[in-house]
């Protein structure tokens, strides 16, 4: 039988960062960003219930909502991220929840990594692997990421703010606090 | 196919030499890298091309066509990442204009959609091998389309039918004369069939009213752009032309037709469409936000009758490049 060499048609990038990067260790005094869009009202829900909730435990929480992400606007609302991130100890990135917009979280997560704060990106229980291999592909496989339950955003408003509620303590876990907040039972 | 390298379809082993005759007709070096693809993050050089191309079974000839592609597909305002990412169905559709179309034998008359005995379908399918090798667009990996489209296998390749257009050729109306690729993410391919009507309004009428329908990408609230291909067949091109020489004329009626009352949608739609600024005064959603979003083009057979509509995905902005044939 001949044999003969054929070409990798694949290209591979080999640089990873497998650290999950610094954890926020507490809150109060702590400024904490939520990243929400323009698509997910279920994640509106869970992250004003995460920011009250937050507050009560003696961060300061401040919201940001991404757009278009395409053209002029694309570039201004890259501007925006940029600026968001740099007022920030610690992100809040969401909603992966679908294709495109898991994309989005993961690229913006990967925007707040990189500047070194405790960094957390919110994905659906669907869309999990999706988030982790695109972290992984942007080089970052060690960024936290933080499921929920898949659907949600078919749910009504008060079992969102339910979910919400149970998810608090293992989400600040999740972002490295480390103090009897993130172990006690809910309040 | 072990490797993970292909589609399910058979593939030519890319030898040394095979991929050397391509990289001969490139007239590019091996090694120059032509864009960065995501969402891989990799750099997609010449031979890499060379080499899906081979596998693909498309011409060496087809080379600066499917450079200039993969340029137009890596430009940022393409939003490459997203695009092979989400749920949505997409594909870059590759329009070609110029001389090409007949080098190629890129098909732009009967059957150009998709049938034609021709290289198309290679070119195409050489395309969505560096989506998938070099860029990383892998099912359940990377990529969470839920249904995917058979686009995605062999692309949509076709050419403008120049000739029989009262219009300047789409690529020189974006910014290329010439021997040019347009790359539109399009979400498949629609039929629009009108045995009746016989003048320039009943057809354009008949192409806006069939693109409004309630789950085109272009309605969503979340929606950035509202971008649409139309491909009008000939007959109905000298018609319309008669009527509009100027293609603005015949972007703003599509554009105006292209519009469902808001009434028709049930209330919990419409919060959201009024919130963003959709909803017009009188009343009606526009599917399309501002006319310069609908890109017309004559192709398709003598037979007339039809015509194609390709929605797009409403993320990606639409790129023309010109195609550099070597000295």
């Amino acid at each position: 039988m001949n044999r003969g060499l054929i070409l990798d048609p694949t290209s591979h990038r080999s640089d990873d960062i497998s650290d999950p990067g610094p954890d926020l260790e507490s809150l109060a005094g702590k400024v904490i960003g939520f990243r929400v869009d323009e698509l997910w009202r279920s994640w509106d829900w869970v992250s004003e219930i995460w920011g009250q909730m937050l507050e009560r435990d003696g961060a300061t929480v401040k919201f940001w909502r991404a757009r278009g992400r395409t053209g002029e606007v694309g570039a201004h609302v890259i501007e925006e991220l940029d600026a968001f991130t740099d007022t920030l100890d610690a992100a809040v990135v969401g909603l992966a929840n679908c294709g495109s917009c898991t994309s989005w979280t993961i690229h913006d997560a990967l925007w707040a990594a990189k500047k070194s704060i405790p960094t957390v990106a919110v994905a659906t229980d669907h869309f999990e692997e999706l988030a982790g291999n695109l972290s992984r592909r942007g080089g970052r496989s060690g960024l936290r990421l933080h499921i929920l339950p898949y659907p949600l955003d078919i749910r009504q408003k008060a079992e969102v703010h339910d979910i919400a509620r149970d998810h608090y303590r293992s989400f600040l876990r999740t972002l490295g606090v480390r103090d009897r907040l993130a172990v006690q039972p809910a309040a | 196919m072990e490797q993970g390298w292909g589609d399910g379809l058979p593939l030519i082993p890319p030898t040394e030499g095979r991929v050397r005759m391509h990289l001969k007709m490139s007239g590019r070096f091996p090694d120059e890298v032509v864009a960065t693809l995501l969402p891989l993050r990799t750099e997609c050089t010449v031979e890499k091309i060379a080499i899906n191309a081979v596998m693909a079974g498309a011409p060496a000839e087809s080379m600066p066509l499917l450079i200039a592609a993969v340029e137009a597909m890596a430009e940022p305002k393409f939003e490459l990442q997203s695009l092979n990412a989400t749920t949505g169905s997409v594909v870059p559709a590759l329009i070609v204009n110029g001389p090409i179309r007949h080098q190629l034998k890129i098909p732009f008359a009967t059957g150009c959609l998709g049938g034609v005995a021709g290289p198309a379908p290679a070119i195409g399918r050489a395309l969505r091998l560096l989506i998938r090798n070099v860029a990383g667009q892998v099912i359940d990996v990377t990529s969470q389309s839920t249904y995917g489209t058979p686009g995605r296998v062999s692309g949509i390749v076709f050419g403008e039918w120049e000739e029989k257009s009262p219009w300047a050729p789409l690529g020189e109306r974006l910014g290329v004369k010439g021997n040019a690729v347009t790359a539109y993410g399009a979400m498949g391919t629609a039929n629009i069939c009108d045995m009746i009507g016989n003048t320039a309004d009943h057809f354009l009428q008949m192409i806006g009213k069939s693109l409004a329908y309630p789950g085109a990408n272009g309605f969503l609230p979340s929606s950035q752009w509202s971008e649409t291909l139309v491909a009008i067949n000939p007959v109905w091109a000298e018609v319309i032309g008669k009527a509009f020489p100027n293609i603005e004329d015949v972007q703003q009626k599509i554009f105006d037709y292209a519009a469902i009352p808001i009434d028709f949608l049930d209330p919990v739609y419409r919060e959201p469409i009024d919130r963003c600024g959709r909803l017009r005064a009188d009343g009606r959603v526009h599917l399309i936000q501002k006319p310069e979003e609908v890109f017309v083009m004559v192709a398709g057979g003598m037979g007339g009758l039809h015509c194609a509509m390709l929605h797009s995905w409403g993320t990606c902005l639409t790129t023309t490049k010109p195609v550099r044939m070597p000295a």
